[in-house]
């Protein structure tokens, strides 16, 4: 089977439709960055507090609205997190000015506060960890096992984990009744929690936050991160190949990047670790793609001496296309099953991937070769004036 | 099969054995990141001014007690944080040189100037940065000493950031964050003091007897409770001596007990030392009250009733789980300065779980679809090309068992990402070969040309990635580390696979025929 057959694309001579449609795009990219609403940059870089809960029941949003107006900080973002039916909210606030400091406790307070009013000192199994709950057992001993404490914890330990990775699996306890599912607990103990524990309103999924001094860290380690690494690929080809080479394939991955960046700024998506991180395999991958060309073209650059590089690269391009397309295409099926299937926390992380393999394909064909052309041609006629001088 | 066949079946075997035998059994093997266990990390700061306060606190206090002792009697003293000094007013009748002698054997650490009736001891330069660096030294140790107590499987602990004041915490499957975050910030200060005054509802009426303003030797202090779940339980004033009578570094142990009501109390023990000073002290002051003071919070204020040595018990309304927390504290020791949160992140274990099974679903479902597709494009080299990049999975996940390297959710990431561009070198081969076939050569020299021209493609192309990949592990905090170290390892393996495994096979396939007709391809 075979998709693409033997090719003889002029791509080169579309250069210029090429460059100014990626120009165009780039500048409308920046100007809504800088004009629009700009990048949507998470608590990683700019700071925050964020708090993944999970409810019992639908959540009412202008109940929480209200219990979150108590903190003293920024006005807090409620957004549902994942698919509606599961119930989860997360919670995003801004620091107060340039604080560092535990800002993720105060959040819980207050949900305990307003959604959990009636527990006191009630045992909630909805927060209360393994340790908690194998003390609770301990101290009540409903097996009468008569061990000292330390034997107990050895003896209920077991079925407080058990207790526990019903929760890690389901998220929450809706009904005490789920405890009847749990193997590994012995009936009185069972009856025993089903007695003294009762269910909060919500389950904490997960909670982050980030102050000023390790955001700005973060920030500053992201661009050197992705500069560098453009820097290590343009030193490499540079020494594997040549000047103009490394210029382009460089040209093209930057070009990549910033056309992904605007698709994140237009979805409004956030910019967070994962996001670098795949911004920085992106660079990677867009390189490899060029580097892939560029090898052709230096190989048939020694099989037909003398001939002009334009239609070499044109040459290299119609051979090689049909790999492009194929590894783009296979790669693009597997970032697209994470794109479905992947869930909410990596679904920014394969957006950029899909965004960026598609950008990637096309630059490598219409933007890294021409401007390692144009490149070429500018070194070549600064010799050739150089080389007249000399003769002068 | 000949020799060198043999030998390439042997070292690929070899290979995957290895990979197999460092994965087996995998739920062990592989380490799984935070992100996906659920956990808790933490990076926090050692505010050491609070270390460098005390110090010069503690010296001018003890410049006083020393110089009183050998008649000399100083005037007040005061504390100047910003400039690392104390001063000292030093009234006309005191022997300048005695003093002088004073500072010289008891003050070495300090540059001593002595101006008239004020004399300032500073602190010499390396001093300071000692004591600093011993105070998150001390954090360290007692942060390490309460999660062991704690009960946390595999902590990770470790000092970090520029100024070395920086603590990073890793503790994979808590479940009750909060709990934990508390315990690790907990000062844990613990002072018993004589009461002077109070309590009293208010400041002015606790210090009516003493204009309004607290002797030298007296600080105010409250008994609010704010303790581990916060509720408050009223608020009272009380005047209390500034030096303690003992402090809760002379505790030997302590644990969480019941008084006669049930209620949780802690119980704890002091070393001989304390417990002699102790008994002189609560021996002659029956029928006083006595403040115990944790991190400047008064917990209680009994009345001594009797002369206590070396047990005593400290109540304060706790919960069966405050009390515990507090016994753990003060077994695993103070913290020689307060600490603030700077980073965390904690992960709920179902998020992770949820996190695991759809990533999981993701990367099997991409596999599937790949693999399909190069079955229908290239047959049987499809097939050839699919066992490959099964042998490149195995190696992978091999490798980072064997390299103890974290499985994060971005490092599920890279593994599926890997599987989308392993099969790029296979792609690369495979056109090559197709290409060669078409300008008329036998299948075997198209193969030769198709696998020489290809590799040196491949090289250059994985190791521009293979940049990327670095820089990105450069920058690596937690989860992106683990997919810089996929990314990495998964390109060695993918070039080790399509280059090397799927040339063997067509070796293979290919041995016992001297002239090969066609290619599947």
């Amino acid at each position: 089977m075979q998709i693409i057959g033997d090719t003889n694309i002029p791509f080169l001579s579309y250069r210029r439709v090429a460059i100014s449609a990626s120009l165009v795009v780039i500048l409308a990219g920046l100007a809504f960055q800088l004009l629009g609403s700009g990048l949507n940059l998470g608590i990683d870089f700019v700071g925050g507090t964020q708090v993944t809960v999970k409810f019992r029941s639908a959540p009412d949003l202008g109940q929480l609205r209200a219990t979150m107006a108590d903190l003293d900080a920024g006005t807090p973002a409620l957004q549902r997190f994942d698919e509606p039916e599961k119930n989860e909210i997360l919670i995003r606030v801004e620091n107060p000015e340039g604080e560092e400091g535990d800002f993720t406790a105060p959040i819980i307070e207050l949900l305990h506060r307003d959604l959990n009013p009636g527990i006191g000192d009630g045992f909630d199994l909805n927060t209360r960890g393994a340790q908690s709950l194998t003390a609770l057992l301990a101290s009540s001993d409903p097996d009468g096992t008569g061990l000292t404490d330390e034997a107990a914890a050895e003896h209920y330990g077991p079925m407080a984990e058990a207790v526990l990775s019903y929760r890690k699996e389901h998220g929450i306890f809706s009904s005490l009744d789920e405890l009847d599912a749990i193997g590994g607990l012995s009936d009185p103990a069972r009856a025993l929690i089903k007695d003294r524990a009762v269910l909060g309103e919500f389950a904490l999924l997960g909670a982050e936050s980030v102050g000023p001094s390790v955001g700005a860290d973060l920030q500053s380690k992201a661009q050197g991160a992705i500069l560098f690494s453009l820097l290590g690929m343009l030193v490499y080809i540079w020494l594997r190949f040549q000047l103009p080479f490394g210029i382009g394939a460089v040209v093209a991955t930057l070009h990549d990047v910033l056309i992904t960046l605007s698709a994140l700024a237009v979805t409004g998506r956030e910019i967070n670790l994962s996001t670098i991180a795949a911004l920085l395999a992106l660079v990677g991958y867009s390189v490899n793609d060029t580097v892939v060309i560029f090898d052709r073209v230096r190989e048939n650059l020694k099989l037909h001496r003398g001939e002009a590089l334009e239609p070499v690269m044109d040459g290299a391009i119609n051979q090689t296309l049909s790999r492009t397309v194929i590894t783009s295409g296979t790669t693009l099926l597997v970032v697209l099953s994470l794109y479905v299937f992947g869930g909410d926390v990596i679904n920014t992380f394969a957006f950029v991937l899909l965004v960026g393999i598609i950008v990637g394909t096309y630059s490598s064909i219409f933007i890294a070769s021409p401007v390692a052309l144009a490149i070429h041609k500018m070194l070549a006629a600064r010799r050739e004036r150089r080389r007249k001088k000399g003769r002068r | 099969m000949d020799k060198k066949v043999l030998w390439r079946v042997l070292l690929i075997v070899a290979v995957l054995a290895a990979a197999l035998w460092s994965l087996w059994p995998p739920s062990e093997k592989i380490r799984w990141g935070l992100d996906l266990e659920g956990g808790v990390h933490l990076v926090l700061q050692v505010q050491t001014d609070d270390a460098v306060k005390a110090e010069l606190d503690d010296s001018a206090q003890r410049l006083l007690s020393v110089a009183a002792e050998k008649g000399l009697n100083l005037g007040p003293t005061e504390v100047d944080l910003e400039g690392r000094r104390f001063t000292v007013e030093v009234p006309p009748e005191v022997d300048r040189d005695q003093l002088s002698e004073v500072a010289r054997d008891y003050f070495s650490e300090y540059d001593v100037e002595r101006e008239g009736a004020r004399w300032t001891f500073a602190f010499l330069p390396n001093v300071e940065r000692t004591i600093r660096d011993q105070a998150v030294k001390k954090g360290l140790e007692t942060i390490n000493n309460r999660v062991d107590q704690f009960g946390v499987s595999e902590p990770m602990i470790q000092r970090q950031g520029v100024e070395g004041d920086r603590i990073l915490i890793q503790l994979p499957g808590v479940d009750d964050p909060e709990r934990v975050k508390n315990i690790i910030k907990s000062t844990a200060f613990l002072e018993f003091k004589e009461v002077m005054q109070g309590p009293a509802p208010d400041r002015p009426s606790l210090l009516a007897g003493y204009a309004g303003l607290p002797p030298a030797d007296g600080e105010v202090v409250t008994g609010t409770r704010t303790g581990y779940s916060g509720e408050a339980l009223g608020r009272s004033f009380y005047l209390v001596k500034k030096s303690s009578i003992i402090t809760g570094r002379e505790l030997r142990s302590a644990r969480r007990s019941q008084d006669e009501y049930g209620m949780s109390i802690v119980q704890f023990d002091l070393v001989p030392s304390a417990a002699d000073k102790f008994g002189d002290y609560t021996g002659s002051h029956i029928g006083t009250p006595m403040a115990i003071v944790l991190d400047g919070n008064v917990m209680s204020a009994p009345t001594i009733r009797a002369r206590i040595t070396d047990s005593g018990i400290i109540e304060g309304n706790f919960s069966v789980e405050e009390a515990e927390d507090l016994a753990l504290v003060l077994r695993a020791g103070a913290l020689p300065a307060s600490i603030v949160y700077l980073e965390e992140r904690t992960v709920g274990p179902s998020l992770g779980h949820d996190s695991v099974v759809r990533g999981v679903r993701a990367g099997v479902a991409g596999m599937v679809v790949v693999m399909l597709f190069m079955l229908v494009y290239y047959r049987l080299s499809g097939l050839n090309a699919n066992v490959a990049l099964l042998a490149n999975i195995i190696l992978l996940m091999g490798a980072m068992a064997y390299f103890g390297a974290t499985l994060t959710l971005p490092g599920i990431a890279g593994v599926i990402l890997t599987i989308g561009m392993a099969v790029d070198a296979n792609v690369l081969i495979f056109e090559r070969i197709r290409e060669e076939l078409k300008v008329g050569k036998t299948v075997r020299s198209a193969i030769d040309t198709g696998f020489s021209r290809a590799f040196g493609t491949i090289l250059d192309a994985n190791l521009t990635t293979l940049i990327a990949a670095l820089f990105l592990f450069q920058f690596g905090t937690g989860p992106i580390k683990g997919f810089a170290v996929t990314l990495s390892i998964g390109i060695f393996a993918s070039v080790f696979t399509a280059v090397f495994v799927s040339r063997t096979m067509y070796m293979i396939a290919h041995s016992g025929q001297d002239r090969v007709q066609a290619l599947s391809i």
